[in-house]
């Protein structure tokens, strides 16, 4: 019952991308000073939010574990999983948003990359994220869930540094398509359907990928705590 | 098509490749990942005690 409702799941993904993906290449009207380059917003800032929605539920997991390290071990466990689930699918999609961002910009701007508030704080969040990733992976001890947590949590902090960074300063980066005064939202209602299916569609792909990323960190760590139980039966 | 508009559209390709890329490629790593997992977690299970 469960393999189906996953595979079904899966099958529903894989409709809503091939959907975001016909909406944005087909329907959505060419966008008037871009061109066709335009198009790629459609993958660039679904990818953003949701690698924000999913830095957040790494921070929610990191704040988890710290609270229910001392009391309840299980719990804490469970948490931990989802903040490294929440982190390195984040970082996934955060990769993809700091390379179609310079690809688009070269067209728009001519130039690949430039230190704008923007672009520097988002690089600033891929980098936090990954060293945090890098910890997990290399450090060893009892400690290192403990000190990853509070990495997550220092890591979360710059997300809305980077989603108020084009409020707050003045950016090479375009002005923010939401939120971002009277002027600012999506006019075309091809556009904005094009969008709002590319950010169902990849917030169901992501959800997929954080699900099964989840699981198998929680096989890890059962996995980890029979062989300390093996180990100590076996003294 | 002018070479601008080819350019537009190299770039546009360019972007929806390196994306589906990415996923797929984590897609696949996750995949495997599992697989050994589960190797393992069968190879503890029936190893003597």
């Amino acid at each position: 019952m469960k393999k189906l409702a996953i595979g079904l799941y899966a099958a529903i993904t894989a409709v809503l991308l091939g959907w975001g993906f016909y909406q944005a290449i087909y329907v959505a009207p060419e966008e008037q000073t871009m061109h066709e380059v335009q198009r790629i917003f459609y993958y660039h800032v679904p990818s953003a939010m949701v690698a924000f929605l999913f830095f957040a539920i790494s921070l929610a997991g990191s704040i988890g574990f710290l609270a229910f390290r001392r009391g309840r071990a299980e719990w804490a466990q469970i948490c931990d999983a989802w903040a490294l689930a929440g982190a390195e699918v984040g970082v996934v999609f955060c990769t993809v948003v700091l390379i179609t961002g310079p690809i688009w910009g070269r067209r728009a701007w001519g130039i690949w990359w430039t230190w704008d508030a923007r672009l520097t704080t988002t690089l600033v969040l891929w980098l936090i994220y990954v060293s945090y990733l890098l910890l997990r992976r290399f450090a060893a001890g009892p400690q290192v869930q403990t000190m990853a947590a509070v990495l997550g949590i220092f890591g979360a902090l710059d997300v809305p540094i980077v989603y108020m960074s084009n409020r707050w300063w003045r950016t090479q980066h375009p002005a923010p398509v939401f939120g971002g005064g009277p002027d600012s939202g999506i006019k075309d209602p091809a556009m904005l359907a094009a969008f709002g299916w590319n950010v169902v569609a990849w917030l169901a792909w992501g959800l997929l990928i954080l699900g099964l990323r989840y699981h198998v960190e929680r096989q890890q760590q059962k996995l980890a705590a029979q062989e300390a139980q093996a180990a100590l039966d076996d003294n | 098509m002018d070479q601008r508009a080819i350019l537009d559209h190299q770039f546009t390709v360019a972007a929806y490749a390196i994306t589906w890329i990415i996923q797929l490629g984590y897609l696949a790593w996750l995949a495997v990942k599992w697989r050994a997992r589960k190797r393992s977690a069968a190879r503890s299970r029936l190893a003597p005690r």
